[in-house]
């Protein structure tokens, strides 16, 4: 949680995005039918769908004007001044590429390309060693220098990820290659295994850190999704290469 | 049913879950990993059942209950380790037992302070459960009393006093919390008309938000982010030898047990508020009547018993409104709710109609679950210590894929992990902002019996308000709720605490409460 002076400056425009949300609600309540007639029933207000969420946007409306209300009384004009000036000058802009900021970005995009682009896409078990071998590794080595390289490189392999997917060469190469798109993902797991590898390999603690990394990354999915995929019988999200080898010998298939 | 075969029926489950080799080993291993949870920083019992509430799904409901209640009890246990050998709190819960806790292993006490912990924690759980018992078939005759308007001021105060008690910053952003939640749970057809809110032609919206990957999106993900981002790295353990059971200090100490235990199953029945308060309420309430408060701070043994007994307790408390009115008493409470529906058992007045057996089971399962605690507590605590020495860096992904997967296995739809990282990433906004994020939860599971009984009770009354003050329940509650908000108010604020002020004895006055920090 930011400082009580912070949250203050904070709180006068959370205050005013959260009325705005209460205003959109209430805007979208008010097209539901209050009198009129849906579904062969005559509607009153007291039982119109709208009746609710119309409270609850309106409360919530007049408690983000309260809070803005209350945080410009408490942090006084001058701190709004102040925060306006920051948001445009440069500072901000500092702010936005701090080692901290630049962490989060890195969660947050490896969280979004693991739910949006590759759980859908590519095998689970690949998807999640991916995710996991980037995620472990950029922490761990605990250095922020090695951290933006290989969010980069990262960044680097999603940008080609995307490509392809979106140029829709997975069912043009889908036809020759089985398994294209996981192939390709196995290919960037072992380019970002190699990449790491260059950028630690004359520091000994990381190396060890490095092998940890790996072990982890590989092992920790096949002990959970076997759970859910063979003794849980829930099927992966997308079921690829990994699986059909999997299934070949937990079924015997040979 | 009669009292006699009540209690034969608990005796007798009591005996079949512990006689079968499955439960015990899923009781054992259920306690052990809500242990682990509560001893990581950074994991709460709230993710546990949260993460574990999908591996139940292919169980009955007697072995789900089993297993989430006992990484509840084993969850909000463990965080004591962290507290007394690292001076961080595993869970929010045993930040209290850190005052007294911590300063016992600088000491070379650590070994008593754990046992003394584990100790005072079964006692906890086992007089709330006592409590389950007891008030249960109270409560539930009242609640068959209750129309919707009722059930309507039921849940609207749910949500306030959640917002009132949990806001760590000012309370109206715990209210804001809870309307955002109670806004989440419009979204999809509305149940009386079918009409669609909130869906923008998106038919996966249709049927509503799902509550588990909201509370895993809501729980997990800022978890992972905030240790992440800000290099949360946990600290040397201190050494202990022998863990003692510390029975005389408990027998010294009864009429203390009981008070925090009082206050534990009280707060845990407040809905929403969750065991931090409770550790906190009890720490506090152990001090100011203490005849050596100076003494807390530097180890006082009382210390960490009230904190520990309280928030324990407050795990039987949380079931209380959860099992009879369908409205839960903390963090981990919600996501029994989820996944009790999940079985197809809807909590409520009616559950000892619909479920006859069902409290006593719960109760049977409290039971055993604290006398698991208790011995893997004394037996293990050296080896479940050993997860502290696991890097964050390297649990934290991993809890991400659980996250993952267990947001997925619930319905078994990608949708939801859609769903579940917008909600993650908007509550770590709100959490750095100053909101909390149990009464956007409890507004979530809260919302669509708000919405129901809402519009069913001005059906029944065509369109009036009146039977809020015309009914004694309604009226009551309607004036708790309006005493809720006017208390916030500076000028009724300053008005009672004057007041307050020249009623009260002046050792009260001071009181007051227990900084957190």
């Amino acid at each position: 949680m930011l400082e009580k002076e912070k949250l203050r400056k904070a709180d006068i425009y959370s205050g005013f995005v959260i009325f705005l949300f209460g205003l959109f609600i209430v805007l979208l309540a008010a097209k539901m039918p209050m009198k009129d007639s849906w579904g062969g029933v005559q509607n009153v207000w007291f039982v119109s769908p709208a009746l609710f969420p119309l409270f609850v946007g309106g409360v919530i409306m007049l408690m983000g004007a309260l809070l803005t209300r209350t945080a410009l009384k408490m942090a006084g004009i001058k701190a709004f001044a102040e925060t306006v000036r920051w948001l445009a000058s440069k500072d901000l802009f500092q702010f936005l590429i701090s080692d901290s900021v630049i962490r989060f970005y890195a969660i947050v995009v490896l969280f979004l390309s693991l739910v949006y682009l590759t759980i859908p896409r590519i095998d689970f078990f690949l998807s999640a060693i991916l995710f996991l071998t980037v995620f472990i590794t950029m922490f761990y080595f605990d250095d922020d220098q090695l951290l933006k390289k290989l969010f980069y490189f990262y960044l680097a392999g999603i940008g080609v990820l995307i490509a392809y997917f979106a140029l829709g060469l997975d069912a043009v190469l889908g036809r020759f290659v089985p398994f294209s798109g996981d192939v390709l993902a196995l290919c960037f797991i072992l380019a970002y295994c190699i990449y790491a590898w260059r950028l630690i390999r004359f520091r000994p603690p990381l190396r060890k850190k490095y092998r940890t990394s790996l072990i982890v990354a590989v092992a920790a999915p096949f002990v959970v999704c076997p759970i859910f995929k063979y003794f849980l019988l829930v099927p992966m999200p997308t079921e690829g290469l990994i699986v059909a080898v999997l299934d070949y010998f937990w079924y015997f298939e040979f | 049913m009669l009292f006699i075969e009540r209690l034969e029926f608990f005796f007798q489950t009591v005996f079949n879950l512990a006689a079968d080799p499955f439960h015990l080993a899923i009781l054992i291993g259920s306690v052990m990993l809500g242990i682990m949870f509560g001893a990581m920083p950074g994991l709460t019992s709230t993710l546990g059942v949260a993460l574990l509430t999908a591996l139940t799904y292919g169980m009955d409901t007697a072995t789900a209950m089993l297993c989430l209640l006992s990484i509840y009890v084993g969850g909000t246990y463990g965080g004591s380790y962290a507290s007394i050998l690292i001076n961080i709190p595993g869970t929010a819960a045993s930040a209290a037992t850190a005052l007294d806790g911590y300063p016992l292993a600088l000491k070379g006490e650590a070994g008593r302070a754990i046992g003394l912990t584990t100790t005072s924690s079964a006692i906890g759980t086992l007089i709330s459960m006592l409590f389950v018992v007891s008030v249960s078939p109270i409560i539930s005759f009242f609640a068959l009393q209750f129309t919707s308007f009722e059930f309507f001021l039921l849940a609207f105060f749910g949500i306030l006093i959640s917002g009132t008690l949990t806001s760590p910053d000012l309370v109206i952003k715990g209210w804001i919390s809870g309307f955002l939640g109670l806004f989440l749970a419009c979204v999809g057809r509305d149940r009386l008309q079918f009409f669609p809110r909130f869906t923008f032609g998106i038919p996966e919206l249709d049927s509503g938000i799902e509550v588990v990957p909201v509370l895993i999106g809501a729980f997990g993900i800022p978890q992972i982010i905030q240790v992440l981002k800000d290099r949360f790295i946990i600290g040397e353990a201190q050494k202990f030898q022998r863990i003692l059971p510390e029975f005389g200090t408990i027998i010294r100490n009864i009429p203390k047990i009981v008070r925090s235990a009082l206050i534990g199953v009280g707060i845990g029945a407040v809905p929403g508020i969750g065991e931090d308060i409770a550790a906190w309420v009890s720490y506090g309430a152990a001090k100011n009547t203490s005849r050596h408060p100076e003494r807390f701070g530097k180890g006082e043994i009382t210390g960490v018993l009230s904190s520990e007994v309280a928030n324990n307790a407050c795990v039987g408390g949380a079931m209380i409104p959860l099992l009879n009115l369908g409205i839960p008493g903390s963090p981990p409470a919600a996501m029994l709710l989820g996944a009790l529906m999940l079985h197809g058992v809807t909590p409520g007045p009616m559950i000892s109609f619909e479920h006859p057996n069902f409290i006593i089971e719960v109760a049977a399962i409290l039971l055993l679950a604290s006398l698991a605690m208790w011995v893997v507590g004394m037996l293990m605590a050296k080896q479940v210590v050993k997860v502290l020495r696991i890097p964050t860096q390297i649990f934290m992904p991993i809890i991400g894929v659980l996250c993952m997967i267990g947001s997925y296995a619930l319905g078994i739809n990608i949708y939801n992990l859609y769903l579940m990282l917008p909600v993650g990433i908007v509550s770590y906004f709100l959490i750095e902002m100053g909101y909390p994020i149990a009464p956007l939860v409890i507004g979530v599971i809260l919302g669509p019996m708000a919405d129901e009984n809402l519009r069913r009770a001005l059906m029944v009354s065509q369109g009036s308000f009146l039977p809020v003050i015309t009914r004694p329940v309604s009226l009551i509650l309607f004036l708790i709720i309006v005493w809720t908000l006017v208390s916030q108010i500076p000028f009724f604020k300053n008005l009672k605490d004057s007041l307050l002020a020249k009623i009260l004895p002046r050792r009260f006055r001071k009181s007051a409460t227990v900084k957190k920090d």
